[in-house]
């Protein structure tokens, strides 16, 4: 897939200063593909203006043919917008395609767009639609087309519809703003952005985005899969599996790039892994959605290699500021000094990632600033407490009861109690977790990672935010916020950056002990099928061999 | 007996009505809504949109409406949306004219999963199936197993033979589904441990693993291979008890008087047992065979959901973990009828192999 | 420092578990003495299969009794490095702690030998308080249904009828569930199904001892007193002193518990009720005058202690299974436990390749259940004998 680059100004400004700074050293690769392209420059675009040739996408050369089965939970089909778990995108993504990817190199490619770019201000963005492309129904794909979808993501009264959120820069008042989508003829559209948004483009990689035909009624895109892509759904059966195989009456549009397997089938094994493992020596998969901690070595040890990628997925064991204890800074201060966050990825994910620094920007986000590591000092930490009278009080900490986050918070809690503060632990079931998230006076929550360091601050910690599970409301705060996503220079940025990660650090927000690197398990013979660092699956690009 | 009979089946009746009015309160709490609202419409939402997704969906009606639509005695819910379209319990079902319409238990109509997005009577009726095979291989194995240990044991109580086999009785009693079938997983499915790799090294078995340790697969096709274990499982834990009653009871008739003057006549003892002990030795294993099919559902569950086999007992854990509830109650329905239709087999088998007893 | 080899290993385990077997040798040694003053315990000691089994069960209650002193770690603590370590693998930094981790490390990188050992005191102090209340109520409902019959008889029957109908299953997923704590509902049933054993316990006092009316006081009184203090902390949390009380989940998987084995003792009881309720020596209490309570509680009950007692045996097995599978699903007892239930089911995953976290609950288990069906076994037999 190689993409040309069209229009007046075939490098962003912004990219060419990235670019310096990449080669300098002020920037390392990756951060500088996810800036870069995330302005508008293709990847190879981008490699080059880095002195470097685009990666071959790959060393093995695909063949055509063959069945593969893996295991993933097969959810209850809905709109793509509200869709809620990738694995609801997943299982979709050989009909439903996408405007661009996330890649995992940290770029962002063009895929039913040819090309975009941004105005200077990052206000004005430029959408070219790729030609030649039809939906599997014979009708020809075009900018009215991408429009409509936008204006169904923009649409806030639908429940649980979270691209909404992502396209506040173009809406008012829960839907889209008039003006904001300008069509400029079939295979062009301009996005006219209220305040600069760098994120958009990437926003449109996120799994929820799926491109839908206007027939869509908004109900079930398997029942009636009217996509762009090669592959179309043959069977569906929620919690128990999904077989989709190659359409025979649809012409691709990137044929010959892709959708080499005939079949692929879904098997959906439940949430144990032992399970999975028991599956896979009887043959019944041959690769894993995601495999986390012993897991892995286990699947290696049956002759199923680990594919790995690091990420900033992380969890957050977070206090919310709004519920007495935690209301006091000195008990959020205490509780954080009191564990050690090496330990933590060791004994709680099996030291499979990279020790974090209670601030939730991660050192792969392109403005990370670095830090000394957060201060460990349990007997400090149980002073201090003592000294708010907490003494006796028995603190409790609640999590999900998936089996990586369970572990996780079950070693903050015995270190929090090694160093002689009384806390007990509360694990719900994964259906009843959700139902108070946001209030758990102190609890875990797991997030995928984002693109830009910005992008988690913007969603979870400005004041008042839907999802501003930790209650944390710093005016001072916003304002820095509001000033890092103004700046586009990184240098420039890092430095408002520094001061919010600080200022994170010292309002004790969260205890955020690790960043996960993420795997998945195959057989030898599967190819293009590396862990994706947003859980994507994008089966038209497996093969066996 | 026809009296007797429906007055069972009214007994029964009342039974699934209270029962299932008890799952649907239960199901239906104001937290366990919030929790399908979110399940449905997407873990993050706000509790605006809980409350607007509530709404929608006709759940924000009193209980005993919504009760009494499920029942079909009420009819079901309508609502116009802002577009002028309208939704509702029956039209989904029966298209417009459904408005006003009941459709409900009364009308044959089971309802709609929310986890399967399916017909519950659909979903019910394919898992059933499932289960029907996996009692049916449990029951073929269980059965014959347990009789045969019960009897060999109670024929020379006190004999060394008697102690060994009872101590196995309790021994499999004392063994939960969910440490045995685990153990016959890393036992004699897993290629890095148990026998398996043993097997594979003297070039027994072609494959890696001698049996499968997840029985997704049966659902295709059942082979020795992937049903096994999950049925060895169940069949094993419940073998026990049996096996104990049947000793018992046979000890019991071992003792008695005809047996003696047998046993003096000169009748050999293979004669005695298989000729005047047994048809008295097994009419208390067969009751209790008869209420042990609905204690087994138990092992069902915790096996279905450890082996993956998708069954009854797995859709019952499914529902209940996704609170879906109007496949809950049906599950419950069944769960009823199942456990009234054995105590009742077993009442009339008892009547008929028994008789000194009458059914008045 | 080497690890331990297998021998040194159980060498240390026997050595750690001193206290229990001072205690079991004392009371094998004075039951056997006197066993033929101590009615059907001492009868016990006559049979092969009663003794093993009372054996295998003394030597879990006194390892639960004991258990502060016989753990080599706390049992939640984690230390660096002993991650799914191997039995008899020694620290890395021992500091004060003792060297050793016998039995291994589990996946959190906790003792597995003392975690086995204090899930001993989890389980023993729930199931058989459990069975016992389930007892109390199937008792105190099974009696009057058996010795009155009629529409009582009719009404609890249908009732008990309707819960053992309920799949155990389903009946743990409504009960047990965050959802529920949160409302009214463990809360209310508790306050009626812990009731019972005050009412169970007033009623048998008053109906010995209503002819000497300052006795009747005084002990009436007294039960009264302190069942209702146990009562209002256990069911409602309110206790004054602070001396009883349960944390709400585990309030949760008692009641359910408690209702499902309830009805099972009901109808043992109401059946042996309605046999013993026809023999000569009721008949003679009926024209002696006595009352029904003091007829049932002081004349029917004592003779039916029997097959009671056997079947109390088998159900605290019954419900250390019960607890296993609750802990199987995730459902209730607290995260972190080292009761058997959920700690099997933690190490059972992982149990091809590091299957001592697993394997030692496991075995823990089945050999309590086992030693109280050899123990009921030994006990059925040797009360026949009579």
């Amino acid at each position: 897939m190689t993409m040309t680059q069209t229009g007046k100004r075939a490098v962003h400004p912004a990219a060419r200063m990235f670019a310096r700074e990449c080669r300098d050293g002020r920037l390392s690769r990756r951060e500088f593909l996810t800036r870069a392209t995330a302005l508008g420059v293709a990847a190879p675009t981008a490699y080059g203006l880095i002195g470097l040739a685009a990666p071959a996408a790959r060393a093995d050369t695909p063949q055509m043919g063959g069945e593969v089965r893996m295991q993933m939970d097969i959810k209850a089909q809905r709109d793509p917008r509200t869709w809620d778990w990738s694995e609801l995108a997943n299982v979709c993504r050989g009909w439903l395609e996408y405007l661009v990817h996330y890649e995992r190199d940290g770029s962002v490619v063009p895929v039913l767009l040819e090309s975009w770019e941004a105005s200077d201000d990052a206000t004005v963005f430029t959408l070219r639609v790729r030609q030649g492309v039809t939906w599997n129904n014979g009708d020809a794909f075009t900018a009215e087309h991408v429009a409509h979808n936008i204006e169904r993501w923009a649409d806030a009264s639908v429940e649980g519809n979270s691209m909404a959120g992502r396209m506040g820069a173009i809406s008012q008042d829960g839907k889209i703003r008039d003006g904001a989508i300008e069509i400029v003829d079939d295979h062009t559209l301009r996005l006219h952005l209220s305040s600069p948004d760098i994120a958009i483009i990437v926003n449109m990689a996120d799994y929820p985005a799926a491109v839908v035909h206007p027939s869509f009624t908004g109900d079930d895109p398997v029942a009636n899969p009217i996509g762009t892509g090669p592959y179309r759904p043959v069977r569906h059966e929620t919690g128990i599996g999904a077989v989709i195989e190659r359409n025979p009456d649809h012409t691709w549009w990137n044929e010959g790039n892709g959708a080499w397997l005939d079949r692929i089938e879904f098997v959906d094994l439940g949430t144990d892994p032992s399970a999975w493992i028991a599956a896979a020596e009887g043959g019944e998969i041959e690769l894993t959605y995601q495999t986390t901690g012993d897991y892995v070595d286990i699947f290696e040890a049956i002759g199923m290699p680990a594919s790995e990628v690091i990420t900033a997925a992380t969890l957050a064991v977070r206090f919310n500021q709004s519920q007495p204890p935690y209301d006091n800074v000195n008990v959020r201060r205490a509780l954080q000094m009191a564990v050690d966050n090496e330990t933590v990825l060791e004994l709680g994910y099996d030291d499979r990632g990279d020790v974090a620094e209670n601030h939730h920007v991660c050192p792969i986000h392109p403005e990370y600033a670095e830090m000394e590591p957060p201060e460990f000092d349990p007997a400090r930490a149980a002073e201090m407490i003592a000294e708010e009278g907490l003494a006796d009080h028995e603190f409790e900490l609640i999590s999900i009861d998936d089996a990586w986050q369970a572990a996780t918070c079950d070693n903050v809690a015995a270190q929090i109690r090694a160093a002689g503060i009384s806390i007990r632990r509360t694990i719900l079931p994964g259906a009843t977790f959700w139902n108070d998230w946001l209030n758990y006076p102190f609890s875990s929550t797991e997030w995928n990672m984002r693109p830009l360091g910005v992008q988690v601050l913007n969603l979870a910690y400005r004041s008042g935010v839907a999802w501003n599970e930790a209650g944390y409301a710093n005016p001072e705060f916003d304002a820095l916020l509001d000033e890092a996503n103004s700046i586009a220079d990184a240098d420039a940025r890092r430095e408002v950056m520094l001061k919010l990660q600080q200022m994170m650090r010292r309002d004790g927000v969260l205890i955020q002990p690790y960043w996960r690197a993420l795997y998945r398990n195959m057989r030898p013979n599967i190819g293009g099928a590396e862990m994706h660092p947003t859980f994507e699956v994008r089966y038209q690009h497996y093969w066996k061999s | 007996m026809l009296l007797f009979l429906l007055r069972r089946v009214g007994v029964m009746l009342v039974t699934a009505l209270c029962l299932t009015f008890v799952v649907f309160f239960l199901t239906n709490l104001p937290a366990k809504l919030e929790t399908l609202a979110k399940t449905q419409a997407g873990a993050r939402i706000s509790d605006a949109e809980v409350a607007s997704w509530l709404d929608r969906n006709g759940y924000n009606q009193p209980m005993l409406v919504r009760y009494g639509e499920w029942l079909g005695v009420v009819p079901g819910w309508t609502r116009e949306e802002a577009d002028g379209t309208i939704r509702g319990r029956c039209i989904e079902r029966m298209g417009p004219e459904g408005a006003g319409a009941r459709c409900g238990l009364l009308q044959g109509y089971w309802g709609h999963s929310t986890r399967f997005r399916a017909p519950v009577g659909e979903v019910i009726s394919t898992r059933l199936g499932a289960t029907g095979w996996l009692m049916l291989w449990v029951l073929i194995v269980m059965v014959p197993m347990a009789l045969i240990v019960g009897i060999v044991a109670g024929m020379r109580e006190g004999s060394r033979t008697d102690r060994s086999l009872s101590t196995f009785a309790i021994a499999s009693t004392a063994t939960p589904e969910y440490v045995s079938g685990v153990l016959f997983i890393a036992l004699l499915a897993s290629s890095t441990v148990g026998l398996s790799p043993l097997l594979v090294s003297w070039g027994v078995i072609p494959g890696p693993v001698l049996f499968q340790g997840n029985a997704r697969s049966a659902l295709d096709q059942i082979t020795f291979w992937n049903f096994t274990l999950p049925v060895i499982t169940i069949a094993l834990y419940g073998m026990g008890y049996v096996a104990r009653i049947t000793r018992a009871s046979m000890t019991e008739v071992m003792t008695q008087q005809y047996i003696r003057t047998a046993r003096l006549k000169g009748v050999s003892f293979p004669n005695i047992v298989l000729r005047h002990a047994l048809r008295n030795a097994l009419i208390a294993p067969f009751t209790v065979i008869m209420l042990q099919i609905p204690w087994l559902l138990n092992g069902v569950v915790i096996v279905e959901v450890l082996f993956s086999y998708p069954g009854f007992g797995w859709t019952l854990y499914e529902a209940a973990v996704n609170n879906d509830i109007e496949l809950l109650l049906a599950a419950s329905v069944v769960a009823v009828i199942v456990v009234l239709l054995t105590q009742l087999i077993s009442d009339i088998g008892y009547v008929y192999l028994n008789p000194r007893i009458r059914v008045s | 420092m080497e690890e331990l080899g297998w021998l040194a290993i159980i060498g240390r385990i026997a050595q750690q578990l001193l206290p229990v077997w001072v205690a079991m040798v004392i009371v094998f040694a004075l039951s056997i003495r006197f066993k033929r003053r101590l009615g059907l315990y001492g009868k016990l000691f006559d049979s092969n299969v009663g003794m093993v089994g009372f054996a295998i069960v003394i030597f879990w209650i006194f390892t639960a009794i004991f258990a502060d002193m016989i753990i080599t770690h706390d049992p939640l603590a984690q230390l660096r490095g002993m991650r799914n370590a191997v039995p008899g693998s020694p620290l890395a930094s021992p500091g004060d702690h003792y060297p050793y981790y016998l039995l291994g490390g589990d996946s959190l990188a906790r003792d597995v030998f003392s975690r086995a050992v204090m899930g001993a005191r989890e389980v023993l102090t729930i199931a058989p308080f459990a069975a016992m209340i389930s007892f109390m109520i199937g008792i105190s409902l099974g009696l009057p249904a058996g010795y009155f019959g009629g529409r009582l008889d009719t009404s609890l029957t249908f009732l008990a009828n309707l819960v053992l109908a309920f799949p155990v299953i389903l009946l743990f997923f409504l009960l047990v569930a965050p959802e529920i704590q949160e409302t009214a509902i463990p809360v209310v049933m508790a306050g009626i199904l812990f009731l019972v054993p005050v009412l169970f316990v007033s009623v048998l006092l008053n109906a010995r001892f209503f002819t000497q009316p300052m006795k009747r006081n005084l002990y009436v009184g007294a039960a009264l007193l302190v069942g209702l203090w146990a009562y209002s902390g256990l069911a409602f949390n309110a206790d004054p002193l602070g001396v009883w009380g349960m944390r709400a989940n585990l309030l949760n998987v008692f009641v359910a518990v408690v209702f499902v084995n309830a009805p099972t003792v009901f109808r043992i009881v109401r059946g042996i009720t309605m046999d013993i309720r026809t023999r000569d020596y009721v008949a003679a209490a009926q024209t002696r005058g006595e009352g029904p309570w003091y007829i049932m509680m002081w004349e029917i009950l004592p003779n039916a202690r029997g097959p009671l007692i056997v079947d109390f045996c088998l159900r605290i097995g019954y419900t250390t299974i019960l607890l296993g599978t609750l802990g199987f699903f995730g459902l209730g007892v607290s995260p972190e436990s080292p009761d058997w239930g959920s700690t099997i089911n933690d190490g059972r995953r992982l149990l091809t390749v590091y299957p001592h976290p697993a394997l030692v609950p496991a075995l823990s288990l089945m050999s309590l259940v086992l030693g109280l069906n050899l123990l009921a076994d030994g006990l059925r037999e040797e009360s026949l004998k009579d």
